[in-house]
């Protein structure tokens, strides 16, 4: 993907008309690159201003949105109509925007003339109407849905007395809200929005401008639109595929408080002082985004040796060295770091961001490398941890067991460089290893795990087709499809899932959809193996032919040549295999194939 | 009213000289109603002032509104 250009940036802006200001500057100029997504908005008052909004905040992200508004207060003609203008724009994400006064009506002014059960049935009828939405919008098309939640109301008639009631009207807002949670959960296509948790972070005094409501039925302050803008991108760029990998600290005055050249290990701020916790909380923070599955480095002006031992030996460090995947702790040049960082752990340098306390560090890396996230520390090291909670980019649609043993996995990743570094040959090392591959159809227990690798994987991906889990729950059910997960292990711990394959199967001829590997496994043959697969299976069947595609990316030059190297041949623009050759299974790779369906 | 006028124009994107104390919704094609509401909100951030709901309503023309600023003893030149 491409950065968007010229380069969009929200941050100097503070009222909503220099919002739209910007916004028609950018329409009559143009923007180009980007992933383009489709956003389908549909709401019960006027959001005039909000498209706008999301485009401006879209294009800060690297996505060019193209959103379609539905009709004023249409939402149910919208959906329930197979012919309405939504289905016509082929969104590819919905969001659903029912505010809580048109869902109450007058029951907000007057909620008690309605007894407790008339309330409860209110709230089943209400839940049940929402779920039909959803389930109308999935069946009627493929996009995903983004369904708010509801405006807990902070007033009550009863006052003082509103908690002591059976099941009281802002009691009621709230169970909806939990039947909304509870019935989404699993649903990987439908995301439920906190727009609870939204309002309460504006303020619920501050929400509305009662005259402008009158006027024009703004039930959102204008002023708020950039900010509910900026909460749907973190749905968005994920869907888009957009998730950055790799956070790369600093370390003096981010990490710790004080320079560690000058102040020395022991006057190092960090612990609990009113100076030292700021930097520990942050740190704390970091170890719980690791913990998720976003990869660490470290990118300093220091000595190695002295950094590292501050590091390990501090008492009041959180994050030590084992915690980091890759550092660059020298005097070069923190671009140049940067880039070293993003080619040893073989992601891309648009799956970076990177914390840095100093302006000018900031401005170089933004100058040279505009596809690093550059978060804008605050002076304060009292923000840094507001500032973190605020970053977004590292949402992803869907938690696997990959990524909560991401870190650790890391760490081993280690271990097999210095391996590598002692083997005489390739072979040796890779025998060295000592890999089992497990194969295994795709079925509750891999599914998301598949969807997730066509949605990150950017490298060894040879047609970089992006799927969402019901797209591959799809396949896995077709009897014409073939999908299966690669697990990797060695001797030096698991790998997980990181592989995976979708083939088209024809009578004669076996086409290859997808196929796909981890970086950090590339060139360990276990691409060969998960060929060798797919072949043997094809042979059984009878096709004659397997064929595969490689559609290039800027990013997938690694897979450029694995057709070719792997005995296929060019024909029409596709690589065809012969079926009549069977394919060898590398010898250093031992295989488990699970039960087929 | 320098800067009334300067502020209306941009809201509006239209040239300075079209913003006459004649001028209205009806002799300016982009003065809609959804403009009318950020013309509000943008007076309101620009000159410190909070207009009531009728102030808003009553709004005719440029002089209506140049009328309720001078009312509030608020500078529309400055």
């Amino acid at each position: 993907m491409t950065p968007i250009t010229p380069a969009v940036s929200t941050a100097e802006l503070s009222s909503f008309s220099d919002y739209l200001g910007l916004y028609r500057k950018l329409q009559k100029q143009g923007l180009s690159g980007g992933a383009q997504i489709k956003v389908a908005l549909l709401a019960s008052f006027t959001v005039n201003g909000l498209r706008e909004s999301l485009y401006l905040k879209c294009a800060e992200a690297g996505l060019l949105a193209d959103t379609y508004v539905g009709g004023y207060n249409q939402i149910a003609q919208e959906i329930l109509d197979p012919k309405s203008g939504l289905y016509a724009c082929g969104a590819e994400t919905v969001i659903i925007f029912l505010d809580v006064q048109t869902l109450t009506g007058d029951l907000l002014f007057m909620p008690y003339g309605p007894t407790a059960l008339d309330r409860r049935a209110w709230v089943e009828g209400k839940l049940a109407e929402l779920l039909s939405w959803v389930e109308a919008v999935k069946t009627q098309s493929q996009a995903r849905v983004i369904l708010h939640n509801f405006e807990v109301p902070a007033w009550s008639p009863l006052g003082i007395l509103e908690s002591k009631l059976d099941f009281g009207f802002i009691e009621s807002i709230s169970a909806l809200n939990a039947g909304l949670r509870d019935a989404f959960k699993t649903d990987p296509r439908v995301f439920l929005f906190d727009y609870e948790a939204f309002c309460a972070r504006i303020g619920k005094d501050r929400l509305r401008d009662p005259k402008m409501y009158y006027l024009g039925d703004l039930k959102l302050a204008l002023e708020h639109l950039p900010a509910l803008a900026s909460a749907y991108v973190a749905y968005l760029r994920p869907m888009a595929g957009l998730t950055r990998k790799c956070l790369v600290l600093d370390l003096d005055n981010t990490l710790w408080g004080g320079i560690l050249g000058e102040d020395g290990e022991n006057g190092l701020r960090i612990g609990p002082t009113p100076e030292g916790r700021p930097y520990q909380e942050f740190q704390k923070m970091i170890l719980a985004l690791s913990q998720k599955g976003v990869i660490l480095a470290v990118n300093s002006k220091n000595n190695t040796e002295e950094a590292l031992k501050a590091m390990a030996g501090h008492p009041s460090m959180v994050l030590r060295p084992e915690h980091f995947a890759a550092a660059r702790i020298n005097w070069a040049d923190k671009a140049e770091n940067l880039r070293e960082i993003a080619s040893e752990l073989d992601i891309g340098l648009d799956s970076l961001v990177f914390i840095d306390d100093d302006k000018a560090n900031r401005e170089r890396v933004r100058q040279a490398l505009p596809e690093v996230l550059v978060v804008e520390l605050p002076e304060d090291p009292a923000l840094f941890c507001k500032t973190l909670a605020g970053l977004d980019a590292f949402d992803t649609l869907q938690l696997t067991e990959e990524d909560r043993g991401k870190a650790r996995m890391y760490a081993e990743q280690k271990q097999r460089r210095t391996l590598a570094a002692s083997a005489a040959s390739l072979d040796d090392y890779l025998k060295g290893l000592g890999m089992v591959l497990t194969i295994r159809p795709a079925d509750a227990s891999n599914t998301s795990r598949i969807a997730q690798l066509t949605q990150k994987t950017n490298q060894f991906n040879m047609t970089t087709r992006r799927y969402d889990e019901e797209s591959i729950r799809r396949f896995a059910g077709s009897e014409r499809h073939l999908v299966f997960s690669t697990k990797v292990e060695d001797r030096f711990g698991d790998n997980g899932i990181c592989g995976a394959a979708i083939v088209e199967k024809g009578d004669q001829d076996w086409r290859i959809d997808t196929f796909l590997l981890s970086c950090r496994v590339i060139g360990r043959k276990v691409e060969e193996a998960m060929l060798a697969h797919i072949v043997a299976q094809a042979r059984k069947s009878g096709a004659i032919r397997l064929l595969g595609e490689f559609t290039p990316t800027t990013k997938n030059e690694a897979a450029k040549d694995f057709y070719r190297r792997s005995g296929f041949e060019p024909r029409d623009g596709v690589w065809g295999y012969d079926l009549a050759k069977a394919f060898p299974n590398p010898d250093c790779v031992k295989m488990i194939e699970e039960a087929t369906k | 009213m320098n800067k009334l006028r300067t502020v209306i124009a941009r809201v509006l994107q239209v040239e300075e000289a079209m913003i006459t104390e004649e001028a209205s919704p009806l002799t300016i094609e982009t003065w809609d109603s959804f403009n009318a509401l950020m013309l509000v909100s943008e007076l309101e951030n620009v000159f410190k002032v909070k207009f009531t709901l009728e102030e808003v309503t009553g709004v005719k023309c440029v002089r209506d509104i140049k009328d309720n600023l001078l009312k509030r003893g608020v500078d529309i030149n400055g």
